[in-house]
């Protein structure tokens, strides 16, 4: 009877081994993380869209640099100063049936502010004034004053049926009831943390996407998710770790895809007129701030050696970067050029600002936001000492960092920012823009920078709707905020999947979504 | 008996209350929950409406006595991350937990015990000195180093076990539980031998003390001299006297690793309650945090009121006195 059971229990043990093979058309996915919920207006996290999408469709949706391509809107432009008309795709059908037709977005704006969370998707309706349907398939907007990007927050407008009622919540969204979208995948089941999973829809308006089951498995730990692949557990992972990355690409039975990520290591020196922490000077705080003093900025840039930051600090999982988005998005200036290292020039720039021996700063980092940001802030601070500084480098856990950063507790701090939109007014709008709670602008301007030049630039953008005239301003805008060193980009972070050979071919994405849809079976 | 049990309980209460003030007084200093969730396009009237919808911008005082009477309603909140009540939350990852828990303590318990006993037994034996040098290797080597072993050797080298993740789940009595079946028990294994091997030492070194010092006992002696069987002084006299020790810390263990299991649970990447509780606090999750911790602490003062149950039952010399 043991032995029965024994044997049957082995032979189940050999079957699940040999599964992936047999199954070729599942595709089971390791994760770093996943969704909070299944609603999608609940929360603006990345890992929750990048989930849902697989379910929900949304308006507009963006390419693999992040740039704008139809989603359940075919077209959008802008009739008036005041006024954004969309045109629906037809033929559209939801998971139950059901077909979509422009009230369905009305709905969707509409329940987004009554059922929000702590990381409110309002943010990307808070330019909408109200909703006009005029036809079933054409929509109106009107916004509260000019609004150029609206096209773009509408990237994250997940489109449920009218039917859904605005009062219910993540359970009935989470059990199944409720989780009804037009997009290529039908949900199954998920848990918090747990797996989600998906089966193929095959009335996709975009033709039903290649693979039937798909189960995104909520992996946290790097190397638990690396050991995953390596057992055939999974068929991809994401996020993999440089140390492994270096590994994998000697391994035959595994296949990796490496891009740039959206993410940018930033270091943001405070220019207010007292420093939160103070600068000294042979144990003595300085006058004033030097901070405040263009030529400090440039010799902290100029004393950054970003190739080996990139090829030594990252082990190659990095590019130097010159502004704080990647080329390609909206906005991004090639005036700039690379940013050299030159000890000498620094030093020369620094002695002129009147610390020819150098001073004692502060210097505060995250440590688990990114890969790399804990070593990077201790690599800094060494080429810093090297132009005869002493920086006391802490690197902190986002949980201490965060809210401490908010009250504006460091002088000099870094973290990571990634251009999450592909355009530069949610970044520079957000970072170098003077603090302005009325206009919404510099809610993350934590330095107190503030330059009326600039603000000039980016204003005059921010109210264009011509894209083109939008596009040369902004570029303008960066380049006068870069050339002053508001804040000074290091590194952009690059991102490895890896897959098992022979299995799947995927075009990696700067956003560093996994879509399902969009892996195709090798 | 029944005084003895009040007085316990209403000292639980006591170190709930207290609990619940260090846990909202400590998630208060480190900063605004919402500074660490929100998004970084938000702007500052959206930030300021949050602040106010969760009550926020209250004094301490005022959101501690607000979730008081909460809990008195029998309302422990709703998490901040997920928008589900906390306790459909925790429930629906404590029985992962407790499986992985129960199976890893039986395993501990079946092999660490017979081992310490047979260690004291025959101290000077090649098998003792071995048992007891494995069983330093056991609560001295790092919990995830072993896992990270384990899964190297058995999942990735050999390909007999899954890496990780728990399998699937059947019906068994009332309960939805991965062992009720093989695929359940495949996934179990590894997790709960690594979970094991610190609990093991440490039951091994436990009661080949107890064993070796009651070798020596006039009791034991005694029996010998009556001509009782080794096998009988050993099981029924010897055990018995030794359990006392073996029981409160296997008890506090019980506990310990049902509230923290967290790095096996990682490693392993089990969907326990460890997990969670680490990535409320990475988020501040603070409905979570404070309800979680709460149930821990009763969780500790029952396991404590249990071995002290069974103290009673194990040396008759045992009383259990109201207030004591």
């Amino acid at each position: 009877m043991l032995r029965n059971t024994l044997r049957s229990g082995l032979a189940t043990l050999a079957i699940l081994a040999a599964a992936p093979a047999v199954m070729a058309q599942d595709l089971t996915i390791g994760l770093r993380a996943g969704p909070d919920s299944i609603d999608p207006h609940w929360s603006t996290l990345g890992s929750q869209a990048e989930a849902l999408r697989h379910v929900f469709d949304t308006l507009v949706d963006v390419d693999d640099k992040l740039q704008l391509k139809p989603g359940l809107a075919v077209s959008w432009e802008a009739i008036d100063d005041t006024t954004w008309e969309f045109k629906m795709r037809e033929g559209v059908k939801f998971h139950d049936g059901s077909d979509f037709d422009a009230e369905d977005v009305k709905f969707s704006i509409e329940r987004i502010p009554e059922v929000t969370g702590p990381m409110p998707m309002t943010l990307y309706t808070k330019y909408v004034d109200s909703v006009e349907v005029i036809d079933p398939t054409t929509l109106r907007i009107k916004t509260k004053g000019m609004a150029p990007s609206l096209p773009n927050d509408f990237t994250r407008l997940f489109v449920v049926p009218t039917e859904t009622g605005k009062d219910v919540g993540n359970e009935e969204f989470n059990s199944g009831e409720k989780a009804i979208g037009t997009g290529p995948y039908t949900f199954v089941s998920w848990q918090p943390k747990g797996d989600l999973v998906l089966e193929r829809f095959d009335g996709y308006w975009g033709g039903a996407p290649a693979w039937e089951k798909v189960t995104r498995k909520e992996i946290p730990d790097d190397a638990a998710r690396v050991a995953a692949l390596k057992s055939g557990q999974v068929d991809l992972i994401n996020y993999v770790p440089a140390t492994d990355y270096l590994s994998m690409k000697g391994d035959n039975n595994l296949e990796t895809f490496v891009s740039d990520s959206v993410y940018i290591l930033n270091i943001a020196p405070s220019v207010k007129d007292e420093e939160p922490q103070p600068i000294k000077v042979n144990g003595k705080e300085v006058e004033g701030n030097p901070l405040q003093d263009l030529r400090v900025r440039k010799a902290l840039d100029l004393a950054i050696n970003r190739d080996v930051l990139v090829n030594v600090v990252l082990e190659g999982l990095g590019k130097p970067a010159t502004q704080l988005m990647p080329e390609g998005f909206f906005g991004y200036t090639d005036k700039l050029g690379k940013r050299e290292y030159d000890i000498e020039q620094a030093k020369k720039l620094l002695a002129e600002a009147g610390y020819p021996d150098g001073f004692e700063i502060d210097f505060t980092c995250t440590n688990n936001r990114v890969p790399g940001d804990a070593v990077v802030c201790e690599a800094l601070a060494q080429m810093w000492s090297r132009l005869g500084l002493t920086v006391n480098a802490q690197a902190l856990n986002g949980t201490v960092y965060f809210p401490a950063a908010a009250r504006e507790e460091f002088t000099m701090t870094m973290s990571a920012w990634g251009t999450l939109t592909g355009e530069a007014a949610y970044t520079y709008g957000a970072l170098t823009h003077t603090k302005d709670a009325e206009k919404g602008f510099g809610n993350f301007n934590r330095s107190g920078y503030s330059n009326p030049e600039f603000d000039r630039v980016f204003g005059e953008g921010s109210q264009t709707l011509d894209p083109d005239a939008r596009r040369a301003l902004y570029e303008e805008a960066s380049f006068i905020a870069m050339e002053d060193r508001a804040l000074i980009p290091t590194v952009i972070l690059q991102t490895v999947w890896a897959a098992k050979s022979g299995v799947l071919d995927m075009n990696p994405r700067v956003d560093q979504e996994t879509r399902a849809y969009e892996i195709t079976p090798e | 008996m029944f005084g003895y049990l009040v007085a316990r309980l209403s000292q639980a209460v006591v170190v709930v209350f207290a609990m619940s003030v260090i846990v909202f007084v400590g998630v208060y200093a480190i900063g605004n929950p919402i500074d660490v969730m929100i998004d970084p396009g938000a702007t500052q009237e959206i930030r300021e409406n949050l602040i106010r919808q969760y009550g926020l911008d209250q004094p301490l005082w005022r959101q501690y006595f607000t979730f008081v009477g909460n809990v008195f309603q029998g309302d422990l909140g709703r998490s901040m991350v997920y928008n589900i009540s906390v306790t459909s939350l925790v429930f629906s990852r404590l029985p992962a937990t407790l499986e992985l828990v129960l199976v890893s303590v039986t395993i501990a318990a079946c092999i660490g015990i017979p081992a310490g006993l047979y260690a004291g037994y025959r101290p000077n034996s090649i098998g003792a000195k071995l048992i007891m040098a494995l069983s330093v290797l056991g609560f001295s080597v790092p919990t995830f180093w072993i896992g990270m072993l384990l899964i190297m050797a058995f999942a990735v080298e050999l390909g007999w076990l899954p890496s990780g993740g728990r399998g699937e789940v059947a019906e068994f009595l009332w309960f939805k539980t991965s062992l009720a079946t093989s695929n359940g028990w495949s996934h179990i294994i590894m997790p709960a031998v690594n979970l094991s091997l610190f609990k093991m030492g440490l039951l091994i070194r436990l009661t080949r003390a107890g064993m070796v010092e009651a070798m020596g006992a006039e009791y034991v002696r005694f029996a010998r001299a009556q001509g009782l069987p080794d096998r009988q002084i050993v099981f029924s006299h010897i055990l018995r006297n030794i359990s006392i020790p073996v029981v409160t810390v296997f008890g506090l263990e019980l506990g310990s690793t049902l509230a923290f299991a967290v790095v096996t649970e990682t490693v392993f990447n089990w969907p326990g309650v460890g997990k969670l509780i680490i990535d409320s606090i990475l988020q501040l999750d603070r409905p979570v945090m404070v309800s979680y911790l709460v149930m821990v602490v009763i969780l500790f003062v029952l396991i404590n009121l249990i071995v002290d149950l069974i103290y009673a039952r194990l040396d008759p010399r045992v009383r259990l006195k109201g207030g004591s």
